[in-house]
């Protein structure tokens, strides 16, 4: 018999009991979307914290703090991470321990200022907007948002700032700063006294704005001969405001990095990089450490929920079982005749598990389209239930339940069990009607 | 093309451990050969309808063996046999055992169904079916539209369709009346006649019986004659 006849066997059967078919699909297809949607809501807020985890994040970096013993990274571990596998740049910068103070015309701006290692920056995918990188010593690079602090000297310093806090659209520095000269003011400390020093940088290069709209580069970045300068006349590494008669020469002494950053050359590789950095006793962090601990635990709250789920499938299953048994019960004389005329066990059995897998496959097939539904309602009407109720606004982007086609490939594939399952024991009844019994109407 | 050798049967009765046992058929010897009706009459409890459910293979035989067309089927599982049927048997049943669900066309179509013919040929073949039986305006009734005469004509139908060269029949004009029985009979001759078609029938009736080529009497389970007419 012809899987295509067999198919239409079952058609018509199942049109002999509408009704009774009919409910029997909608116990399934309830369990399958009861399944789905509490599942959902596992994938959903995975999905929503795993991409707030991501977005805070640059994925493929790998923070180094430094060995395990607490030693500063130097050039000499720069140069073993830049050896490693899957590493695309080393990122490494030291921090200016003071805020200088940046001026130019009527304007100045307190701003961070790091040294950086210009060739792994731009390797790292850092970009500018606008000019080229340092060549001499006074040049620096100011971040994208380094415009924004300048603030203009005089003037009321009330009326300088909007409501956001900003500096007035009017009142704000307006020139281009590239090629601009500005004089840069550092302090030190000698004993009680306090001096300053001006220098003057010249500003060749405005980095891109950070990929992320929330994140601000307010930072100068100013080479390493210009570090040295700044410590040598704060005799302090870092150029740090304090009292430089309990340091070294400084100059002699090698200062580890403030940041370094492994940027692995893919997602793929960072785990990788990682584990090498942990091999050679450095201490990492990298958003794959995070996301492997979120993983486990949604991954386990996603198995508790589709085990959960699952039982409301099983107990459609009751429903499917009963409907079978009826069936074959109803159906004995035919099935007599059709064992008399020559239908093989397997055929009967075959129909049967078809019929029930056939149930099962339409519910779940309206559970996925109902799950779908309520999946859509619960992410728009949830959100503002939960406004209404604690009068607390919902962090954006926040998904309550998501279906990824994973659920639906697991759901279809739990439904489908269950329901065969519970054709078996039916469909082996059929299987062992006696013909004559049948055929006389015994059964 | 039949081959009874030696067959015994009987029925356990009661439940266990108090149970009894009914002999219904003892030593029962014969041999169709192919292109033959060969009746079988005796009185109600003869046993006749046993040997037909052993033959047809509904029921296994406690001792003794059938060979049909050169193969024991009497040590066929339940598989092969249903196989075997489909293969090389058609029945024709006292009360017609017709799926009340299906048309006479689908009741017909059912065996081309069993087999895997593809629906192209199953059409044609329904069709000449319908026809060779007179009932092609009724391809389309359900059995309950039909009369007695017509849905025994579909039942005959169903057991031809797939040409099988033994058609085994229980009692096949016990629900027809006079003269719709004496419309088959002769279009059990013609069949016979025409397509070579063997056939055993079950029956009391004298009529029926007269068309065979030989009649085999049970009695009490036993083999009491075997007449062969001219």
């Amino acid at each position: 018999m012809k899987l295509k006849d067999q198919f239409r066997f079952i058609l018509q059967n199942m049109k002999k009991n509408k009704i009774r078919v009919f409910m029997t699909v909608l116990a399934t297809a309830m369990g399958c979307a009861f399944l789905i949607v509490l599942a959902s809501v596992a994938f959903g807020l995975h999905d929503s914290i795993l991409r707030d985890t991501l977005e805070n994040r640059t994925i493929n970096e790998v923070e180094v703090y430094g060995g395990e013993e607490g030693q500063g990274i130097t050039d000499q571990d720069i140069a073993k991470f830049e050896e490693l596998e899957g590493v695309r740049a080393v990122t490494r910068q030291k921090s200016v321990q003071q805020e200088a103070i940046y001026s130019v015309d009527d304007f100045q701006a307190y701003a961070p200022t790091v040294a950086a290692h210009f060739p792994s920056e731009i390797a790292s995918g850092a970009e500018l907007a606008e000019g080229r990188l340092p060549e001499a010593a006074d040049e620096v690079v100011v971040g994208h948002h380094f415009i924004p602090l300048l603030t203009p000297t005089e003037g009321n310093p009330d009326e300088l700032y909007n409501e956001d806090g900003l500096i007035k659209e009017e009142l704000q520095f307006d020139e281009n700063v590239i090629g601009q000269i500005f004089t840069m003011e550092i302090a030190k400390t000698d004993g009680d006294q306090e001096t300053t020093e001006e220098f003057d940088v010249k500003i060749v290069g405005v980095m891109k704005a950070p990929g992320r709209e929330w994140e601000w580069d307010q930072h100068v970045y100013i080479t390493d001969d210009l570090l040295d300068e700044l410590e040598t006349f704060t005799g302090t590494p870092g150029a740090a405001l304090m009292d430089p008669s309990t340091f070294e020469d400084v100059s002699a002494e090698e200062v580890p990095y403030d940041q370094v950053t492994v940027i692995a050359s893919d997602l793929e590789s960072v785990k990788n990089v990682s584990e090498q950095l942990e091999d050679q006793n450095y201490m990492s962090y990298s958003i794959v450490n995070e996301m492997e601990q979120m993983n486990t635990l949604f991954t386990i709250a996603k198995a508790g929920l589709i085990f959960i789920g699952t039982i409301a499938i099983l107990i459609a299953s009751i429903g499917i079982y009963n409907t079978m048994t009826m069936a074959v019960t109803e159906r004995a004389p035919d099935i007599g005749i059709m064992k008399a005329i020559g239908a093989s066990p397997k055929v009967i059995k075959r129909i049967f598990i078809l019929e029930s897998s056939y149930i099962g496959l339409i519910g779940a097939a309206i559970g996925i389209a109902a799950a779908y539904v309520i999946s859509i309602l619960v992410n728009f009407g949830l959100p503002l239930i939960l406004e209404a109720a604690f009068d607390e606004e919902m962090p954006a982007g926040l998904q309550f339940s998501s279906i990824p086609p994973l659920l639906i490939v697991i759901a279809v594939v739990i439904c489908l069990l269950v329901t065969i399952l519970s054709g078996l024991r039916p469909a082996k009844r059929a299987t062992e009607i006696d013909v004559l019994k049948a055929m006389r109407r015994e059964i | 093309m039949i081959d009874i050798n030696q067959l015994s049967h009987h029925f356990t009765l009661g439940k266990k451990g108090d149970q009894t046992s009914l002999s219904v058929l003892e030593n029962i010897s014969f041999h169709v050969r192919a292109g033959e009706i060969v009746t079988i009459v005796g009185r109600s409890g003869s046993g006749k309808s046993t040997l037909l459910n052993l033959i047809s293979g509904f029921i296994r035989p406690t001792q003794g063996e059938i060979i049909i067309q050169n193969q024991k089927v009497s040590e066929f599982d339940e598989s092969e046999f249903a196989e075997f049927r489909l293969q090389h048997m058609g029945f024709i049943f006292q009360n017609f055992q017709l799926i009340p669900s299906m048309t006479a066309y689908q009741n017909i179509e059912l065996p081309l169904i069993l087999k895997g013919i593809s629906e192209q040929a199953r059409k044609k073949m329904t069709l000449d079916m319908l026809k060779k039986v007179r009932l092609e305006d009724f391809s389309g009734h359900y059995p309950s539209e039909l009369s007695g005469g017509q849905q025994q004509r579909v039942s005959i139908a169903r057991a031809l369709v797939l040409e099988p060269p033994l058609i085994l029949a229980d009692e096949p004009t016990g629900s027809l009346d006079s003269e719709t029985e004496e419309d088959l009979l002769r279009f059990i001759q013609e069949l016979n006649k025409e397509m070579g078609i063997t056939f055993l029938i079950i029956t009391h009736d004298d009529e029926v019986a007269r068309i065979g080529d030989r009649t085999i009497t049970l009695a009490d389970g036993k083999m009491v004659e075997s007449v062969v007419f001219s």
